[in-house]
C-alpha cells in the first residue's frame, strides 16, 4: 500500500510540474505585464527596466527554472498585479474555497445518498419519477445560470412579493459587515453558493447511487438474507448500503477534483474572494507567478482527491489489493 | 455485421416460427421504444430549424437596434421583450442558437473522431503508444481549462473558430480514453485473433472490425460532447472569453442579463437559459436511449 | 432509518429558513445589538459598511501604482494631508483650503521667478504626535522629481527649490512659470510623513499599507478583501463620529448593487453601468441616490490620427457625422437624467477653460457622410462599405473588456457605422494590455476610454499637444495616445499649461478646442456620470466630490440605528 502511494505520489510530482511550465509559457505569451510602463514618464525604457527586472527577456525555461527554484523554498514570488506575495494570497482565497468545497461535498453526500436509496428502494415510484426527472434537469442546466435563478427566485423574488426586510439568504460574499464565525448570517450565505456549485453533483452522484443500490440489491447475498428472513431495512442498511457506497465514494472522491472548476463560477457570482475569484481576476490581467502558483496548488489537490479515491476503493472492497 | 439474433416469436395462424432480426434492426427497434429520446430527437430537430432558419422565421432583423425603445418587458410585438439596445430577444435568441449549436455539434463531432481514432490505436497498441496517450491526458486533466480556453481566445482572438478548435483540442482526450479502454477489452477477442491470424492489416482490423464493435460507447460520448460542449461554452461566454459582438451564443446573452437579477429587466434572464437547458435535456435523453439501444443490460434499472 | 434521517434532515432546514425569516422581520431599525457574532445581520454599532469597487494595487502613492482611483478614494484622501480641497462656487468648481493649511497658498513673483507660499496650520499634526512641518512638503516634492519608479512627476519636475524658512511655511520657488501649481500636493500625492521616510525605502514602508495618518482616520488593508478605517485620535479637524468605516471590496456592480438593496451595504458609489441604472430605476426603498454630469470624467471615442484610415481628416468628420451621439447619450444615462453628449475633449469640472460648442456641429447627418466621402473620392463598394483605391473603410475598435458599458456603446457603433458605409470590427483586450501595449504603441485604430483628471486644472495638451505623442525621440513616452497632431492649437494648449493669467489660459482654451473640433481629432462621448447612493441610516453632508469621490467627508457623517 505505501509503496503503491509512494509511486503515485513520484509519478504526480513532474506531470505538476509539466503543467505548470504549459501555463507559465501561455501567460507570457499572451500577456506581457510590463506594457503598463509605456505610458509612464520613463516610456520605453522604463519597460526595458521592468522587463529585465522580472527577467522577461529571458527564455521562457530559465524564468520556470528561477521560478521553480525559488517556489521550492517557499518563496513563490509577487503578484504582478497586486504586488502581494502571492503564498498569502492563495492561502486567504484557499480558505474561502475550502469551506465552499466542504459544505458542498457534505450536502451532496447527504442528498445524494438520501435521494438515491430512496430512489432505488421505492423504484418506479411517483417519487422516484419526479427525482430522476429533477436529476435530469440538474445535469442540464448550467450552474451559473441555476445560480442567477436560485438568487431571483430563492432571495431577491421573496424579499419583493413578501415585503421582507431582508432577503433570507444572503449572496454577496459570506459574512456580513466583517464579522467572521460561524453563526446563522453565515449559514445564510452558504446556502445558495453551495446549492449552485453542487447541483450537478447533487444529481450526478444522486443517479450513481441509486444505480449502484439497485446493483446491490438484486445480489445473490441480499437475496439470500432477506430468504434467510432478515428484515428489509435491516437488509438495506447492513448489507446493501455499506456495498453501494463503495463506488459511490470513490466517483465522488474523483469528482471533488472537479469542483475546483466549479467554483470560479460559484464564487463569480457570489463575490466570495475564493481562489476561483482570485483565477478570473489573475488571468484578466496574466499574472503569471499567481498562476502557475494557483495552478500547483489545485493540481496537488486534484491528486490528492484522486489518490484518496484509489486508497478508499482499495480499503473499502476487500477484494481489491492495491499493488 | 450482420450476426443474426433470435429476437421475435410471431404468431401466424398457430405456427411459431422464429425470425432472425439485424443488428441494426434491433438496435432502431430498441431506441424507439426510449420515448423520452424521440420526443428529445423531434424537439431538437424542431430547435434546429428554427434557429438555423432564424433568416426566415425571425420577427425582425438580426441585431436591429432601436435605441429609442430601450429596454421593454414581453408583450405583443416583442414576445420575449427586448435588451437595453431594443433589440428583440426573440430573433436574438434564435440567431445565437446557431451560434450555440454550431458550436455544441462541430466539437462532439471533431473530437469524437479524433478522440475515437488516437484511442483505438493507442489501445491497439499498447504499451509506448497508450502510455504516451494516459500521459497526455493526464497532464489535461490538471491544467485548468478554462485557462488554457481564455489564454487561447486573448491570443487568437474570439471567434467561434477558435472556440471550436480549442474546445476540441481539450476534448478528444476525455473521449480517447474511453475509446482506449474499450479497445483493450475488444483486443483480447478471438474474431480480433483471427483477423490478425489471416494477415489483416492493423488499420484493416481496427477500422471494420474494433470501431464497429465500439460504435455504441462512441456514439453515446458524442452526445456527451455536445452536452458539455454547449454549457462549457455558455460558461465561458459568461465569464467573457466568449465571442464578439456582433456575434452572440447563449452564454453572451446571459452574460449581459447577470446584473439585471432582481431589477425589472430580470425576464433577459430567462428564455437563453432555458434554451441551453432544454437543448442539453434532449441531447442527455438522446444518449440515454443510445445506451439502452445499444447495451440492453444497461437498460431497465 | 432512512426515512427519520429524511425527516429530521427536512426539519433541520425548515427550522433554519423560519429563523431566518424571523432575524429578517427584526428589521434594520432595531437596537444596536453589542456582538458582532450574534448573526443577525446587523453590524456593531456605528459601522458603516460601504461598497468599493476595486481594490487599490499598492499603498504608496507615489509608485506608479498609485493609478488606482479606488485605493486614492478609499485611503490615500483620508489619511494623507492636502493643500486644498474642492468645492462648488456657483456654477463653477474651485479649490479651497484643506483643513491642513493655515489658509490659501500665495503667489509671487520673486526676481521674475513664479514662488508659492504654503501656510501649514499650526494645529496640523500626524497621528504619532508629530507636526505637519515645510520638511515634509520637501520631501515629497524631491521624492517626486527624482524618485524612482514615480508615477508622473509632471510640475514637480518645475520645481527648482523648496525654502523651509520655518517649520509651518514653505516657499516653492519655480523654474518657469507654471500654471497648473494648484495640482501640487494635492489629490495627487498630498504630503507625505518626511520624519517617518526620509533616509528609508519609501515604497517598502508604505506599498502595503501603513498604520499612521495626517488625516481624519487610520486606515487598515486586508488585501483583496477591505479596508477598514477608524478615527484617528490626533486629527485636528472635525473628528469622525462614526466609529468605523469598512470598505468590502467587490469587483461585481451588479453584487455591489444587490449587496446594497439588501441593506448588506449603507453606501455604495457604482459605475454607470446599465444594470446599476436599471436597478436605480427600480428604486430602493430607504435610500437616497444623487447623479451628477458634473465630474472629472470624459468618456470618448478615440482615433489614431496617425494609422489609416483615421489619418485622414475627411474619414474622421465623417465618421462622426455617422453617429447619433444624443441617441447613445440618452439610451445609456437616459434613466438618470443625462441626456447631452459631451461637446469638447475636456471634463465637466474644467468646462471653464472649454468651449461648450466645439464639436456641436457633429451630429447624425448621413447626407453629409455621402458628400463628404464622395467629395474624397470614396465608393460604396458591393457590400455597402466604402472603398477607395482599393482600401475599404473598415477599422477595429479595441477597448476594455467586460466593461458592459462600453460593449453596448461598441454595438450601438457598429450599427450605424454599418448603416453609414463603415464596416467595425470589436476586437476588446484587457486593461493593462489596451494602454500598455496597444494605445502606447499606437498599434490601433480606434478605442473607447476615460480619461480622469485630478486636479481643476485643464490638461488637454497631455493629450492633444503634438509634443506629447510617444516617439523614439522621447523614449516613447507622452500621453497623446490619440497621436493628435493640430499645429495650430499646439501653442493655444501650451499657452493654457504655462501663462498663470486665468483669463489668458480661458481665451486660449476655447479658441484650441474649437480647433481641434474643427479636425474632428476624437468623438467625444459622455462624463460619465457618478453615482451616489446612500441608506436613510446615514446622515450628514453625503455628497459628490468629483475629484475625491463621494467618500471625501466620512468624518461628518453620522450613523442612526
Amino acid at each position: 500500500m505505501v509503496a503503491y502511494i509512494l509511486r503515485r505520489v513520484l509519478y504526480s510530482i513532474p506531470v505538476i510540474l509539466i503543467a505548470a511550465l504549459i501555463l507559465l509559457w501561455g501567460v507570457r505569451e499572451t500577456f506581457d505585464p510590463c506594457a503598463q510602463f509605456r505610458t509612464s514618464r520613463g516610456g520605453q525604457a522604463s519597460v526595458e527596466r521592468c522587463r529585465k527586472a522580472d527577467h522577461l527577456d529571458e527564455p521562457i525555461t530559465s524564468q520556470y527554472w528561477s521560478w521553480l527554484t525559488k517556489a521550492v523554498q517557499g518563496d513563490l514570488g509577487q503578484s504582478e498585479r497586486t504586488n502581494a506575495d502571492v503564498g498569502s494570497t492563495i492561502a486567504t482565497a484557499m480558505w474561502y474555497t475550502i469551506q465552499l468545497i466542504f459544505w458542498g461535498v457534505l450536502l451532496s453526500a447527504l442528498l445524494a445518498i438520501a435521494l438515491g436509496v430512496y430512489s432505488a428502494v421505492r423504484q418506479y415510484s411517483v417519487g422516484d419519477y419526479i427525482l430522476t426527472t429533477l436529476s435530469f434537469i440538474g445535469l442540464a442546466m448550467p450552474p451559473f445560470w441555476f445560480g442567477l435563478i436560485a438568487i431571483q427566485f430563492l432571495a431577491v423574488g421573496p424579499k419583493n412579493w413578501f415585503g421582507l426586510d431582508r432577503t433570507i439568504f444572503g449572496f454577496v460574499g459570506l459574512h456580513n459587515g466583517d464579522s467572521t464565525g460561524f453563526d446563522l448570517d453565515y449559514v445564510r450565505h452558504l446556502v445558495l453558493p453551495v446549492l449552485t456549485l453542487t447541483v450537478q453533483s447533487i444529481a450526478e452522484w444522486s443517479r450513481f447511487q441509486r444505480a449502484s443500490m439497485l446493483d446491490v440489491m438484486s445480489a445473490d447475498y441480499v437475496r439470500t438474507a432477506r430468504a434467510k428472513g432478515v428484515r428489509r431495512r435491516d437488509v438495506l442498511v447492513k448489507h446493501a448500503l455499506r456495498n453501494a457506497l463503495i463506488p459511490l465514494v470513490t466517483v465522488m472522491a474523483l469528482d471533488i477534483g472537479g469542483l475546483f472548476g466549479g467554483v470560479i463560477i460559484t464564487e463569480k457570482i457570489f463575490a466570495i474572494p475564493g481562489m476561483g475569484r482570485l483565477f478570473l481576476d489573475s488571468l484578466q490581467q496574466g499574472d503569471a507567478p499567481m498562476l502557475v502558483a494557483w495552478t500547483v496548488v489545485t493540481a496537488v489537490f486534484v491528486v490528492l482527491f484522486n489518490l484518496i479515491a484509489d486508497i478508499l476503493y482499495g480499503v473499502l472492497d476487500p477484494r481489491i489489493r492495491l499493488a | 455485421m450482420t450476426t443474426p439474433a433470435i429476437e421475435e416469436v410471431r404468431a401466424e395462424e398457430g405456427v411459431f416460427e422464429p425470425v432472425a432480426r439485424s443488428q441494426w434492426q434491433l438496435f432502431r427497434r430498441r431506441f424507439f421504444r426510449h420515448r423520452g429520446a424521440i420526443i428529445s430527437m423531434v424537439v431538437l430537430i424542431l430547435l434546429a430549424i428554427l434557429c438555423f432558419g432564424a433568416g426566415f422565421i425571425a420577427p425582425y432583423a438580426n441585431n436591429q437596434q432601436d435605441l429609442l425603445l430601450g429596454p421593454v418587458s414581453p408583450n405583443a410585438h416583442h414576445w420575449l421583450g427586448t435588451d437595453e439596445l431594443g433589440r428583440d430577444q426573440l430573433t436574438r435568441l434564435l440567431y445565437a442558437g446557431q451560434l450555440s449549436l454550431k458550436i455544441g455539434f462541430a466539437v462532439a463531432i471533431i473530437s469524437t473522431i479524433v478522440g475515437t481514432m488516437i484511442g483505438a490505436v493507442a489501445g491497439y497498441f499498447g504499451r509506448a503508444a497508450d502510455q504516451l496517450l494516459m500521459r497526455l491526458t493526464d497532464l489535461f486533466l490538471l491544467v485548468p481549462a478554462i485557462a488554457i480556453l481564455a489564454l487561447a481566445l486573448e491570443k487568437f482572438g474570439h471567434t467561434d473558430t477558435v472556440i471550436i478548435l480549442f474546445l476540441s483540442l481539450l476534448f478528444w482526450m476525455y473521449v480517447a480514453r474511453i475509446v482506449r479502454g474499450d479497445v483493450l477489452q475488444l483486443k483480447e477477442k478471438e474474431f480480433i485473433e483471427a483477423a490478425r491470424a489471416s494477415g489483416a492489416s492493423w488499420l484493416r482490423i481496427v477500422v471494420r472490425h474494433i470501431i464497429p464493435n465500439i460504435i455504441g460507447p462512441i456514439m453515446v460520448n458524442v452526445t456527451l460532447g455536445v452536452a458539455t460542449a454547449i454549457i462549457t461554452e455558455s460558461t465561458l461566454s459568461f465569464l467573457g472569453f466568449g465571442v464578439q459582438p456582433p456575434q452572440t451564443s447563449w452564454g453572451n446573452m446571459l452574460s449581459d442579463a447577470e446584473g439585471y437579477v432582481g431589477t425589472s429587466k430580470s425576464y433577459l434572464l430567462y428564455a437563453p437559459g432555458i434554451m441551453i437547458l432544454i437543448t442539453v435535456l434532449c441531447v442527455n435523453f438522446i444518449g440515454d436511449g443510445l445506451r439502452d439501444a445499444f447495451d440492453p443490460q444497461s437498460e431497465k434499472h | 432509518m432512512i426515512r427519520a434521517r429524511r425527516s429530521l434532515i427536512a426539519l433541520v432546514a425548515l427550522l433554519a429558513i423560519v429563523l431566518a425569516a424571523c432575524g429578517s422581520s427584526g428589521g434594520s431599525k432595531s437596537a444596536p445589538k453589542t456582538s458582532s457574532t450574534t448573526g443577525f445581520g446587523a453590524a456593531p454599532s456605528g459601522t458603516i459598511v460601504v461598497g468599493a469597487e476595486q481594490d487599490a494595487a499598492c499603498a504608496d502613492w507615489i509608485d506608479k501604482c498609485a493609478a488606482s482611483s479606488w485605493g486614492a478614494w478609499m485611503m490615500q484622501y483620508q489619511t494623507m494631508p492636502r493643500v486644498f480641497d474642492y468645492a462648488k462656487q456657483g456654477s463653477d468648481w474651485v479649490e479651497v483650503p484643506n483643513v491642513a493649511m493655515a489658509g490659501m497658498p500665495t503667489v509671487t513673483d520673486v526676481g521674475g521667478k513664479q514662488t508659492v507660499t504654503y501656510k501649514i496650520s499650526d494645529a496640523a499634526i500626524w497621528s504619532d504626535g508629530q507636526p505637519i512641518t515645510s520638511n515634509d512638503m520637501k520631501y515629497t516634492a524631491t521624492q517626486l522629481a527624482s524618485g524612482k519608479n514615480v508615477y508622473d512627476p509632471t510640475g514637480y519636475d518645475q520645481i527648482e527649490s523648496v525654502a523651509t524658512p520655518d517649520p509651518k511655511t514653505a516657499v516653492v520657488t519655480f523654474k518657469k512659470p507654471f500654471a497648473s501649481w494648484t495640482q501640487l500636493f494635492s489629490a495627487d500625492y498630498g504630503i507625505q510623513p518626511s520624519h517617518l521616510l526620509e533616509g528609508k525605502n519609501r515604497d517598502q514602508l508604505m506599498k502595503n499599507g501603513y498604520s499612521w495618518s495626517g488625516g481624519p482616520w487610520i486606515a487598515k488593508w486586508n488585501k483583496g478583501v477591505s479596508v477598514t478605517l477608524t478615527p484617528n485620535p490626533k486629527f485636528y479637524g472635525t473628528k469622525p463620529t462614526v466609529q468605523k468605516v469598512i470598505f468590502k471590496i467587490l469587483a461585481d456592480t451588479a453584487a455591489q448593487f444587490q449587496a446594497f438593496k439588501a441593506g448588506e451595504l449603507l453606501a455604495i458609489y457604482p459605475q454607470p453601468e446599465p444594470s446599476a441604472i436599471a436597478a436605480i430605476k427600480g428604486g430602493v426603498p430607504g435610500t437616497q441616490a444623487v447623479y451628477t454630469a458634473d465630474t472629472a470624467n470624459l468618456e470618448a471615442v478615440w482615433m489614431n490620427n496617425s494609422r489609416a484610415p483615421f489619418d485622414n481628416k475627411v474619414v474622421r468628420q465623417a465618421v462622426a457625422y455617422s453617429i447619433d451621439r444624443n441617441a447613445i447619450v440618452k439610451r445609456l444615462f437616459g434613466d438618470i437624467g443625462v441626456e447631452k453628449p459631451m461637446q469638447n475633449l475636456q471634463p465637466p469640472i474644467n468646462s471653464r477653460f472649454a468651449d461648450p460648442n466645439a464639436w456641436s456641429q457633429y451630429t447624425l447627418n448621413l447626407d453629409k457622410v455621402n458628400s463628404l466621402m464622395t467629395g474624397d473620392g470614396w465608393k460604396k463598394d458591393g457590400s455597402g462599405v466604402w472603398a477607395k483605391g482599393g482600401k475599404t473603410a473598415s477599422f477595429t475598435i479595441e477597448s476594455t473588456a467586460g466593461n458592459k458599458r462600453r460593449e453596448l456603446t461598441e454595438q450601438i457603433l457598429q450599427q450605424e457605422l454599418q448603416q453609414a458605409g463603415f464596416k467595425m470590427t470589436i476586437a476588446n483586450k484587457s486593461a493593462d494590455d489596451l494602454f500598455g501595449k496597444i494605445l502606447g504603441a499606437g498599434t490601433y485604430q480606434m478605442t473607447i476610454y476615460a480619461q480622469t483628471a485630478t486636479s481643476l486644472n485643464p490638461g488637454l495638451c497631455a493629450v492633444a499637444c503634438t509634443s506629447a505623442i510617444p516617439t523614439k525621440a522621447n523614449g516613447q513616452s507622452g500621453n497623446n495616445l490619440s497621436r493628435i497632431s493640430v499645429p495650430a492649437a499646439d501653442p493655444l494648449l501650451a499657452t493654457v499649461d504655462s501663462n498663470p493669467d486665468v483669463q489668458a489660459r480661458i481665451t486660449a482654451g476655447k479658441q484650441a478646442d474649437r480647433l481641434l473640433g474643427d479636425d474632428q481629432v476624437s468623438i467625444p462621448l459622455d462624463p460619465l456620470p457618478n453615482i451616489v447612493l446612500w441608506s436613510d441610516r446615514i446622515g450628514g453632508p453625503v455628497a459628490d466630490n468629483p475629484v475625491l469621490s463621494m467618500f471625501w467627508n466620512m468624518n461628518l457623517w453620522t450613523l442612526k440605528g
